[in-house]
């Protein structure tokens, strides 16, 4: 497990604001029974400011969260949501806390982005309190870096009961006797390797995997086990004169070993 | 007036059906990370390529397990360890609706059992792991191959000391073959193999040699 860089004695340990009973109460009928517009107050408590860019692109006319009567007010006055964003900075703490006490009872409160559920990418940064939670009792977790308008929606739509929530905790031990398939078992492991290099030089991890895979499959299954043709094959069905460059070099070194990079 | 329903007709609907109805994602798209728990080897990779350590691997030495968790909440969606995995164990989907009432939903976790050195009986690797390197070591073939597949279930430190003793002993065969020494009497524990061979015992015929083969 990685450490913390700072020891937990350096770092601030904010107390949590706790909700009374009443108020509670009053924000689990909200939450449930909401039958009338929303308003959402957004709060960036030191964020890169990629989430506001998102929160404005779901109020754009293609996502359009203003049909569910989901509206973003300029003052924490008027808000039932205060949407937080960022990493809880030491800063922005008291910011944080006034808009919270500004907005009337009862509010929800949406923590927003990786930075605002957990602190993110900043998690261990010095002056970073790592997630709204941290100093306020939150209702809803959007996740994502940022999260896209259609996560904002479904974060939004989950809150208000219109979808149900879909992701939870889940843990999986590992069978008795459980074993790892090794990946392409009938092509020899130096050739796969080489192929995988070669791929991976040419169009990177993720598509140089992608690349390799798919040749790898169609050594494997050549009709007859007549890999020169299997390869022909796959390379004329191939209309992106990218693809055809990698996976002919990827057949030069199948066939010649020599590689290109 | 009669121009404006025409270009608003001709235009069409901006907006997305999205929550009523499903939206359209594309196969490239970085959305959730999905762990395939049985593909897994717990070797730690994409722990190690996490940016943001939303990935961790524990292990608990009392129970004899390493955990595998990734905190959804952390998360950056950048794919690094997708691009880290060896075995394609971990795939960024197109599913993105992650948003939760309660922080422990976030967390998803796969518990693996740890393998003792065969030297010293101290826990080093997950058990997945030494098994899938000794099948695969096995399936490559080759000499070499061969002699790694067999000190597959020894740790680090034991296979360092391991190679030490074997260094000792070619010195010992060197000694006494080519100088005319006399030979110090071998002592410790027999070598269990190594990677690659040794040039010096391979042609001599002596005692030393053949033991540490």
């Amino acid at each position: 497990m990685a450490e913390p860089l700072l020891p937990e004695s350096l770092q601030h340990r904010p107390t949590k604001l706790e909700l009374d009973e009443g108020i509670q109460k009053a924000k689990e009928t909200l939450l449930k029974k909401i039958r009338r517009s929303v308003y959402v107050y957004r709060v960036d408590c030191g964020g890169c400011n990629g989430c506001e860019i998102e929160i404005f692109g779901s109020i754009t006319p293609v996502f359009d969260v203003e049909r569910f009567g989901i509206k973003v007010v300029p003052s924490p006055r008027h808000a039932d949501v205060l949407l937080y964003t960022g990493a809880v900075t030491r800063a922005m703490r008291m910011p944080a806390l006034r808009a919270y006490e500004a907005a009337p009872d009862p509010k929800i409160v949406v923590s927003y982005g990786a930075c605002g559920c957990t602190g993110g990418i900043f998690y261990d940064n010095y002056c970073v309190w790592g997630g709204t939670d941290k100093i306020l009792p939150v209702d809803v977790y959007i996740p994502g870096c940022p999260p896209s308008p259609a996560q904002t929606v479904y974060g939004f739509a989950m809150a208000l009961g219109l979808l149900e929530q879909k992701l939870y905790a889940e843990t999986t031990v590992e069978v008795e006797g459980e074993q790892a398939p090794i990946l392409h078992p009938r092509v020899p492991y130096k050739t796969r390797v080489a192929i995988e290099r070669e791929a991976r030089a040419m169009s990177g991890y993720r598509y140089g995997k992608d690349l390799a895979n798919q040749f790898l499959i169609s050594l494997a299954t050549a009709p007859g086990g007549d890999i020169e043709r299997g390869m022909d094959k796959l390379i004329a069905r191939q209309d992106d004169p990218r693809r055809v460059e990698v996976f002919e070099a990827l057949r030069r070194v199948v066939l010649t070993g020599e590689a290109h990079v | 007036m009669l121009k404006l329903w025409k270009v608003n007709a001709k235009t069409g609907d901006a907006t997305v059906k999205y929550p009523f109805a499903p939206l359209e994602t594309n196969k490239d798209m970085r959305g959730k990370p999905e762990h395939n728990a049985e593909m897994c080897i717990a070797c730690g990779a994409c722990a190690v390529a996490c940016p943001p350590d939303a990935i961790h691997m524990d292990s608990d030495l009392a129970v004899d397990s390493i955990t595998w968790s990734l905190n959804y909440g952390r998360c950056i969606f950048c794919g690094r360890c997708e691009e880290a995995c060896p075995m394609g164990a971990i795939k960024l989907t197109e599913e993105f609706e992650l948003a939760v009432m309660s922080k422990d939903d976030l967390m998803s976790k796969s518990v693996y059992t740890l393998a003792h050195c065969s030297v010293c009986g101290e826990p080093f690797a997950a058990a997945k792991e030494v098994d899938y390197a000794a099948r695969l070591l096995e399936a490559a073939g080759g000499i070499e191959a061969k002699e790694a597949a067999r000190v597959a279930g020894v740790c680090t430190d034991c296979k360092r000391e391991l190679d030490a003793e074997r260094a000792a002993a070619q010195v010992r065969t060197a000694n006494t073959t080519h100088l005319g020494l006399a030979a110090p009497k071998a002592e410790g524990r027999v070598y269990l193999g190594g990677h690659g061979l040794n040039p010096l015992a391979a042609g001599e015929g002596s005692d030393d040699a053949k033991e540490a083969r």
